[in-house]
């Protein structure tokens, strides 16, 4: 097939946002005022369990303040997480609580004319809590007799009660693991301890909210889907949908933790409603990490192998600590399991998963969605059974790994697909090559005080939550596209970017297929008002479902542009094409061939205009009916210092198949900011609990929760990304995903290096220099 | 009980009053409306919220109001006069901006970088962003945005940023 030359598909670009990031006047939810707002603060429980005996706010309302207490709150339940449909769906808080069950939890809120008088305010409240015993142990919650953080939950308007505090739980199998395990020839069964890490997005969470004279609201704020925030504040506080308008600001990093409503934002409302004034709520640092992190699990997993390098069974055990409350911890166990069984082709399997309350801050979905904890398991597993059976861990995973025609799960195991793109083996192979795989020698090769190792692994991602049946996940977008009297064209999207720059994406997409300049895409500003449904940036689907809409738009517009300018220029429809003009600076519609009859967009639209014909305009809302997966793997060298026990990366080559390349800059950012977040989970990340106190060790403080700075990061020419060269049938224009595939793989694969370098597999979460040391003391004590 | 004091932003004279607690960063993006310092943790750990004063970085979240009085402050907002300065588009040409929220506390500090030394070191690159956290770009785009507009600088007839101020 002859390869499509794109206009703009491809091109390396100005993002459109950048001009006004780059001169700091783009706004964030942050940067917005409103006049005669006032700051909201939250009060916030010091206990990791407890029940709100009593609470008297009159010495703050005396300062002239308002309250907010859970009596005067909704008593509705819900998840804050609306990705699922009502039956997969857990509902188990309320805007304020009166039994708080993580030290951060919000028992009231207050607002005043000044954040200082706010907070002055929530100093003056007085609150008697009976503490009760803090479950900070998701083993220990789940025996029989401890006390129960939920008595139930609500699934779908059912109340279902609550067992030993299991918040959820899934079980799968296929085939017959007896059997299966019975015909390998080796097994290897290890207990994998992930850390609990916090997001770190650098704009805290945030809420402003504006109560109206129609008793509706305007509402601003960190979120990932500006829809579903409207649809819960509708569901708890029973204003019409009509009557909630949710708008965009730019946003500053999410990484998943604002898929779900911000626990502050129905408090927000409620503070506005109640203060009959604007109120803008924004979180310190401290709060905004006692208020989300990342899924925390368990993870037993044993596979069985021949020595042909076949893998004939597999079985995966999961407990996650969700904390105390479910964001959808239940997809979560569905996901975990798909991304298990799309990893590789495994004919016995069972799997179980079981979701469990604890007293900690609820965790929630962090690039990846339980995959980069599962990958991890997975891709150091099959390096230890490939050394078992004497095997090349690249061929290993060759051999068994799902690809092309295969069964793909995308979103659990309601939400599957067939895979119709697959560059897996080309980015293995080039990937080994340009690292030199097979130069990096044995662990016990290795001598000295600092060694080097290579170590590789292998991810990808789903692109969407779409399948051919509807499953458990809503997942459509929308899109609108109209072409103004001057050829320039609006594009109107629900759909929100955090940074990765789908605006990017979708405007290039667009005029692609309307043969426009990219400078004429305007991406408006849009809210829940002037936008069809879409139903969260996440899943990385912004290319492929939300992209696909833009296109599906641009598509009928096209069509109509054309049927107008058939008749201005006095031929079939068919005849015409359009592409953009810099003379111009227009879209010319012409006819090929034949010199001196064409018009612009500009003209089209301006004759339509004057001769009445209306707005050449489209809008559509669309499902993909599938979730292609998109590749992505990492070898990577590091070094170890094995008397500080400092792992340091040297080399990375990172590869990917996400189909069509549409912004390479920006999808070469993925995969620099996939790595920087995958070897922070693997060495550096953690929050970790006070057992007395059921409080983080770090308080809230950056200063002890490592991440990655610039100078910890490898030489610009020692990170090498490629992509390979595939197309995805169903995508726009071929394209796929990256955010999350370009995280996926990286902890596995520094962990696989750190074996290589000094020969000791680590099972627990980050590997940081007191657990090498160590471990390497133990070694040699032998 | 405030006091006056008198600074210039950005080339402009200021003339405010301002509690004897109160933080730079509050006035700045308050009073002042220049919300293009971010404020990413309030105490000093995160690097958004870095201004020049008299052509040294600062954090603003850790400065009072007071201690300004008399001095010049450039934030992100006066970091170009008209158009794009050099560093700011090489941060979009490299794809250095992903959420952006990072982006002016990066800018100033490469600017103030450039200003120092016209050819830093990567080495140097990193040491001076350092205390800025990316949690997009894994700082790749970024350190190599800030070495082509070192270079333009060099390359081209480009008056000393310095002198831009
Ligand atoms: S806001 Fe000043 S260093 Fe983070
Ligand atoms: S671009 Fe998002 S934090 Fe740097």
């Amino acid at each position: 097939m002859a390869k499509k030359v794109f206009s703009v598909i491809g091109k390396r670009t100005w993002r459109k946002d950048g001009v006004a990031k780059v001169t700091g006047k783009i706004k964030f939810t942050h940067d917005i005022s409103l006049p005669n707002m006032l700051y909201g603060r939250v009060l916030k429980s010091p206990y990791p369990h407890a029940r709100v005996r009593s609470i008297d706010v009159s010495e703050a309302e005396k300062i002239g303040a308002i309250c907010l207490t859970f009596k005067e709150t909704p008593k509705v339940k819900y998840n804050e997480r609306l990705v699922s449909v009502p039956e997969a769906t857990y509902k188990d808080r309320t805007v304020l609580t009166d039994k708080p069950l993580y030290v951060g939890e919000p028992v009231a809120a207050v607002a005043a004319e000044t954040e200082e008088k706010a907070q002055r305010a929530l100093e003056l409240i007085k609150v008697e809590y009976e503490t009760l015993e803090p479950l900070m142990d998701p083993e220990e919650a789940m025996k029989p007799g401890k006390p129960l953080l939920h008595e139930s939950v609500v699934v779908a308007d059912r109340v279902v009660k609550v067992e030993n505090n299991v918040a959820c739980k899934l079980e799968i199998s296929e085939g017959n693991i007896e059997k299966g395990f019975g015909e390998a020839d080796v097994v290897v069964e290890r207990e994998y301890k992930t850390n609990r890490r916090y997001h770190l997005q650098l704009e805290t969470k945030t809420v402003i909210c504006k109560p109206e004279i129609d008793g509706g609201v305007t509402v601003w704020c960190t979120t990932q889907s500006i829809h579903n925030t409207r649809i819960l504040l509708h569901q708890i506080f029973g204003i019409p949908l009509s009557k909630i308008n949710v708008k965009k600001a730019a946003l500053g990093g999410s990484f998943g933790s604002s898929i779900q409503t911000n626990t502050i934002v129905p408090i927000c409302v409620a503070l506005a409603l109640k203060a009959r004034r604007p109120v803008k709520l924004v979180y310190s640092r401290e709060e905004d990490m006692h208020d989300h992190c990342c899924y925390q699990v368990i993870l037993r997993l044993k596979l069985g192998a021949k020595r042909n390098g076949l893998l004939t069974a597999g079985e995966m055990h999961v407990i996650v600590d969700i904390g105390g409350h479910q964001i959808q911890a239940y997809p979560l166990l569905g996901c975990m399991a798909g991304w298990w069984v799309s990893l590789y082709k495994i004919p016995n399997l069972k799997y179980k998963g079981i979701a469990v309350y604890t007293n900690k801050v609820p965790s929630c979905a962090m690039r990846g969605f339980g995959n980069p904890q599962v990958t991890w398991a997975v891709e150091t597993l099959m390096d230890e059974l490939a050394e078992k059976i004497s095997m090349d861990p690249l061929e290993f995973k060759l051999k068994n790994y799902v690809g092309l025609g295969d069964i793909f799960w995308g979103q659990g195991p309601t939400v599957k697909s067939v895979i119709t793109s697959c560059g897996v083996e080309e980015i293995l192979r080039k990937g080994a090559e340009m690292v030199g795989w097979n130069k990096r020698g044995e662990p016990r090769e290795k001598r000295g005080r600092v060694r080097r190792g290579i170590g590789m692994a292998r991810g990808f991602h789903t692109s969407g939550a779409g399948g051919p049946l509807a499953g458990q996940t809503v997942d459509y977008s929308g899109a609108t596209v109209k072409v103004n009297e001057d050829g320039t064209i609006d594009y109107l999207t629900a759909l929100m970017d955090c940074g990765q720059g789908d605006y990017d994406t979708h405007a290039k997409i667009i005029a692609e297929e309307l043969g426009v300049p990219l400078r004429n895409i305007n991406v408006v500003l849009t809210d829940t008002r002037s936008t069809v449904y879409d139903v969260c940036t996440h899943a990385s689907r912004a290319t492929y479902v939300g992209g696909a809409a833009a296109l599906k738009a641009a598509r009928e517009v096209k069509g109509k542009l054309l049927e107008y300018a058939s008749r201005v220029l006095d031929v079939n429809p068919n005849a015409l094409k359009i592409k953009p003009d810099e003379e111009t600076g227009q879209g010319v519609i012409y006819i090929e061939g034949v010199p001196g009859k064409s018009l612009t967009i500009g003209e089209l639209a301006s004759l339509a205009r004057h001769k009445n014909w209306g707005t050449f305009a489209a809008t559509v809302s669309l499902r993909q009916v599938k979730c292609p997966p998109h590749f992505t793997g990492y070898f990577v060298e590091v070094e170890v210092d094995t008397e500080t026990g400092v792992v340091k990366p040297l080399r990375i080559v990172a590869g990917a198949d996400i189909g069509t390349v549409i912004n390479p800059g920006l999808a070469e950012g993925q995969m620099h900011g996939g790595f920087a977040m995958g070897l922070s989970m693997a060495l550096h990340e953690d929050t970790p609990y006070n057992p007395e106190s059921g409080d983080l060790t770090n308080k809230g403080f950056i200063t002890d929760y490592k991440v990655p700075t610039a100078a910890d990061m490898v030489d610009v020419e020692d990170f090498k990304v490629f992509f390979v060269d595939t197309h995805e049938p169903t995508g726009p224009f071929g394209a796929k995903g990256i955010g999350e595939g370009a995280t996926n793989p990286v902890a596995a694969a520094v962990v696989n290096a750190i074996y290589n370098a000094i020969g000791v597999r680590f099972y627990e979460l980050p590997i940081t220099p007191e657990k090498i040391v160590k471990a390497l003391r133990e070694k040699e004590g032998k | 009980m405030g006091e006056i004091i008198e600074f210039t932003v950005n080339g402009l004279k200021r003339r405010i009053e301002v509690e004897p607690n109160e933080l730079l960063i509050n006035v700045i993006r308050g009073k002042l409306g220049l919300t293009g310092t971010k404020y990413g943790c309030g105490i000093g750990e995160c690097g958004s919220c870095t201004v020049l004063i008299d052509g040294e970085p600062a954090l603003s979240c850790l400065t009072l109001a007071i201690e300004v009085d008399g001095r010049e402050i450039v934030t992100i907002e006066g970091i170009a006069e008209n158009e794009l300065n050099h560093i700011q588009e090489a941060f979009l040409d490299q794809g250095a901006v992903q959420c952006g929220f990072c982006t002016p506390g990066m800018i100033i500090m490469a600017k103030y970088l450039l200003n120092k030394k016209r050819n830093p070191t990567e080495k140097e690159i990193k040491e001076h962003i350092k205390g800025n956290l990316c949690r997009c770009t894994g700082y790749i785009n970024i350190i190599k945005a800030i070495k082509e507009a070192a270079e333009k600088m060099q390359n081209s007839n480009v008056k000393a940023i310095s002198k831009e101020l």
